[in-house]
């Protein structure tokens, strides 16, 4: 399957070690754009600037935790499909995250390279055609305005 | 309680905190074994690609950029390796400085060895939620039991960082003190009420239910410093925190 090139990835952890590996793999092996942020509140900033197919994040970090910044992420860029990576493997966190940040993927530490990028793929697909729902939602909204401005027209006109 | 008695209920307890903390300190372990085992796999597959490139014996442009973008990866796996096997390398020493079963049980010790590897040890508790705040006095080497007193600067930092409930700094200071030397572990956490205060030192004294071994820790760090001839002190305010003083003489009796 070949790679959707103007894919955009942001990665968030306040360990710039995790950070950059997963930086090193998906840049040798994806076409992608990487994004890498150790402090969340930047991260939140960049959102507001770039669009972002998929957000990985980290559980816990200073500043912010996961899941705030999650749903935080989520008021900025709905559409983004949200991942959290982590080495907490804590169950009540778990569903925290995907009740109210609306979790797309849990992953633990330590990951999988070929399921991380899997997951992502799949994100950034999902993404993609949710922005592709939207187009087309709009189109047809469009249309059915014009349609509806037609008609009253004709109306004024002939009645 | 004899000495006996004293150090088999204070070797009990050590195997409790260490308990309770194996489970942060795997996760500290997690962190850079994760970057390391994410960069194994990309060598691996760097490996790959530059065999393919190689398999012909002829480099053309495209591949030669490839080349470039597998370097670059390889240039920026060998800091992340760095950093990973350094942390590791400090966990390692903090928790052998922790627990040492190489050094004699009576030593003389620079007493911040001790309190920094409980510190490092509770990484995982304090990360992202705790400022540890260092005010350390230069300090003579003192005589002493110290993984008895590794336990003590661990059960108080274990309480200090309880006592918060969510973010707030722990300062601890190190001062010379009357032929001796004082620590102080303060929090800025819930404070303990005055009509408590004079049973935080019971042995089964806690506030935090009742699970076997509860209550354990500040008795505990009492009979360790009385051992040591020195004092356990503590002066608190609710709502403002805690401050928890241990003096401790330069010479056992």
């Amino acid at each position: 399957m070949p790679e959707n090139r103007s894919a955009t990835v942001m990665l968030v952890d306040d360990e710039p070690m995790v950070a950059t590996a997963l930086r090193s793999f998906l840049e040798l092996e994806t076409a992608w754009r990487i994004l890498t942020f150790s402090n969340p509140l930047r991260a939140l900033d960049a959102l507001r600037s770039h669009e972002v197919d998929v957000l990985v994040t980290d559980f816990m970090m200073p500043g912010l935790d996961g899941v705030m910044f999650l749903r935080q992420a989520r008021e900025i860029q709905p559409l983004a499909s949200r991942v959290l990576l982590t080495g907490y493997a804590d169950k009540t966190n778990a569903i925290r995250a995907i009740n109210e940040a609306g979790l797309y993927y849990y992953l633990q530490k330590p990951w999988d390279n070929e399921q991380l990028k899997m997951v992502i793929r799949n994100g950034i697909e999902r993404t993609t055609l949710f922005r592709e729902l939207d187009r087309r939602v709009a189109a047809l909204d469009g249309a059915h305005r014009e349609l509806h401005e037609l008609r009253r027209k004709l109306i004024r006109t002939f009645l | 309680m004899s000495d006996d008695r004293l150090t088999e209920v204070v070797n009990a307890a050590r195997l409790a905190t260490l308990g309770t903390l194996v489970a942060g300190v795997a996760h500290e372990l997690n962190t850079p074994l994760g970057a390391i085992n994410s960069n194994h796999d990309v060598l691996r597959r760097a490996l790959g690609r530059l065999q393919n490139i190689l398999a012909d014996d002829v480099v053309d442009e495209t591949e030669l950029a490839e080349v470039r973008r597998i370097v670059r990866a390889l240039d920026d796996i060998m800091v992340v390796n760095d950093l990973a096997v350094d942390r590791l390398n400090q966990l390692v020493s903090s928790l052998r400085s922790f627990g040492r079963p190489d050094r004699a049980e009576r030593d003389f010790v620079d007493i911040h060895e001790g309190i920094e590897s409980a510190i490092a040890i509770l990484g995982h508790e304090l990360k992202g939620r705790i400022e540890v705040v260092r005010d350390y006095g230069d300090l003579p080497v003192i005589e002493c039991f110290p993984n008895e007193l590794n336990q003590v600067f661990m059960n108080l930092l274990v309480n200090a960082s309880q006592a918060i409930a969510d973010r707030g700094t722990i300062t601890v200071r190190t001062r010379g003190a009357e032929n001796g030397i004082a620590v102080e572990i303060e929090d800025d956490g819930n404070g303990i009420a005055p009509e408590n205060l004079d049973r935080i030192f019971e042995p089964g004294f806690t506030t935090r239910g009742s699970r076997i071994g509860m209550g354990m820790g500040l008795a505990i760090a009492r009979q360790i410093v009385d051992r040591h001839t020195g004092r356990i002190t503590v002066r608190s305010t609710p709502g403002v925190g805690t401050a928890f003083t241990v003096w401790l003489p330069v010479r056992l009796g």
